[in-house]
C-alpha cells in the first residue's frame, strides 16, 4: 500500500495511463542492482530513486576523482577522495528518503557477482569496462535476472535490454577476447542520455508497461543527434546464453 | 552497384574522418575489401591475420544483424552496411 505522502510524491507518474497506483506499488517492492556509481550509474540511480524504486543496491569500488566530475553527477567537489558509494548514498537519500539505498564499496568479481545479484529483480550495467560488463551479462543469464546494458564513448552511446532465455545478450553481439579496461573519452551528456534510457527500461520492466528494448541495439550519436535501432537476434551458439553455455 | 558503409566512430581516424564510404561488391566481404582498398589503414582493424573479421566488430545490413558469417552475406545495390565496434565506457 502506498502512503498518503507517497501518493502525492508520485502523483504525476501515477497519472500515466497503464501506470497507476498498481505500477507505483510494483516499483516500491522492486529491488534493483546498479553496477557502478559513475557516469551511467549516476543518472540511473537518481531517476530510479526519484521514481520510487523500493531498494537500490549500488556497487562501486572507486573513490571520487576530479576527472570524474564532468559526468558523474552524483559526486561533487566536496566528495573528492571519498568513496563513490558514500557520496552516492548521501545524495540519493536526499533525493528520496522513501527509497532504501544499499551502497557497497566493493569490486565486482567472478566470486562476488552471483552474491551481489542474488535476490534482485533487475541488474543495471553501469560499468566503465568491458570485462565486468561481460561478467555481469553471464551472471544475469545464469540467475535469470533482466540485464539493462548501457555503454558510452565520446558522444556515442549504446543501450539494450536483455531478458535471459528470451532475447539476445551482450555476448550474442560481441564475443571473443575482451579488451582490458582503458581510459575512454566521454562528455557528461552522453551517459546522461544513455543512463536515462536504462532507467526507463528498468521502470517499464518493473511496472510491466510499454515495449522493452530487446533484440534491438540502440545506438545514440550525439554529434548528429540520431538514434539508430539495430536488429539483433539470439545466437544459438552464444557461450553465455546459447544451447551449451560455457562451451 | 553502390553500397554505403558506415564505419564506427572509433575508426574515423583511419577513414580521414569520413563516417561513410561508397563501395562495390556482391557480398559484405567484398565490400569490406573495397573499403580497405580505399583506406588501407583499416585492414588490421577490420580483419585478423587470418583474414577473419575482427570479433569486436558487428555487421548490420540495412540495420539488421548480418551474423553469423557476415562476410559471406550477399548485398545489393542501395544496401547500407553499418559496422559497430564494442564500446565499454560508463
Amino acid at each position: 500500500m502506498l502512503t498518503k505522502e507517497e501518493r502525492e510524491r508520485y502523483e504525476r507518474q501515477i497519472l500515466i495511463p497503464g501506470f497507476g497506483e498498481a505500477g507505483q506499488e510494483k516499483l516500491k517492492k522492486a529491488r534493483v542492482f546498479i553496477a557502478g556509481a559513475g557516469g551511467l550509474g549516476s543518472p540511473v540511480a537518481i531517476y530510479l530513486a526519484a521514481a520510487g524504486v523500493g531498494m537500490l543496491r549500488i556497487v562501486d569500488h572507486d573513490r571520487v576523482e576530479l576527472s570524474n566530475l564532468n559526468r558523474q553527477i552524483l559526486h561533487w567537489d566536496e566528495n573528492i577522495g571519498g568513496s563513490k558509494t558514500d557520496s552516492a548514498a548521501a545524495k540519493l537519500k536526499k533525493i528520496n528518503p522513501y527509497v532504501k539505498i544499499e551502497a557497497l564499496a566493493e569490486t565486482i568479481t567472478e566470486e562476488s557477482a552471483p552474491r551481489l545479484a542474488a535476490g534482485f529483480d533487475v541488474i543495471v550495467d553501469a560499468m566503465d569496462n568491458l570485462p565486468t560488463r561481460y561478467l555481469l551479462n553471464r551472471t544475469a543469464i545464469e540467475k535469470k535476472i533482466p540485464f539493462i546494458h548501457g555503454a558510452v564513448y565520446g558522444f556515442e552511446g549504446r543501450a539494450m535490454t536483455i531478458i535471459p532465455g528470451q532475447t539476445a545478450c551482450l555476448n550474442c553481439i560481441y564475443h571473443g577476447a575482451i579488451p582490458p579496461r582503458e581510459k575512454f573519452p566521454v562528455i557528461g551528456v552522453t551517459p546522461a542520455v544513455i543512463g536515462c534510457i536504462q532507467a526507463t527500461e528498468v521502470i517499464k520492466y518493473i511496472v510491466g508497461i510499454g515495449e522493452l528494448l530487446t533484440n534491438r541495439l540502440l545506438v545514440y550519436d550525439g554529434l548528429k543527434t540520431t538514434f539508430t535501432e539495430l536488429e539483433v537476434s539470439k545466437d544459438p551458439n552464444c557461450k553465455h546464453c546459447g544451447r551449451q553455455p560455457g562451451k | 552497384m553502390s553500397i554505403e558503409i558506415k564505419v564506427p566512430t572509433l575508426l574515423y581516424p583511419f577513414t580521414k574522418n569520413q563516417p561513410t564510404a561508397e563501395v562495390a561488391g556482391n557480398t559484405v566481404g567484398e565490400c569490406l575489401q573495397h573499403l580497405v582498398e580505399k583506406f588501407p589503414a583499416l585492414k588490421t582493424l577490420l580483419f585478423d591475420y587470418q583474414g577473419a573479421l575482427n570479433h569486436l566488430i558487428h555487421v548490420f545490413i540495412n540495420q539488421v544483424s548480418a551474423h553469423p558469417d557476415p562476410l559471406t552475406r550477399p548485398v545489393k545495390d542501395g544496401d547500407k552496411i553499418l559496422l559497430t565496434m564494442v564500446i565499454g565506457g560508463g
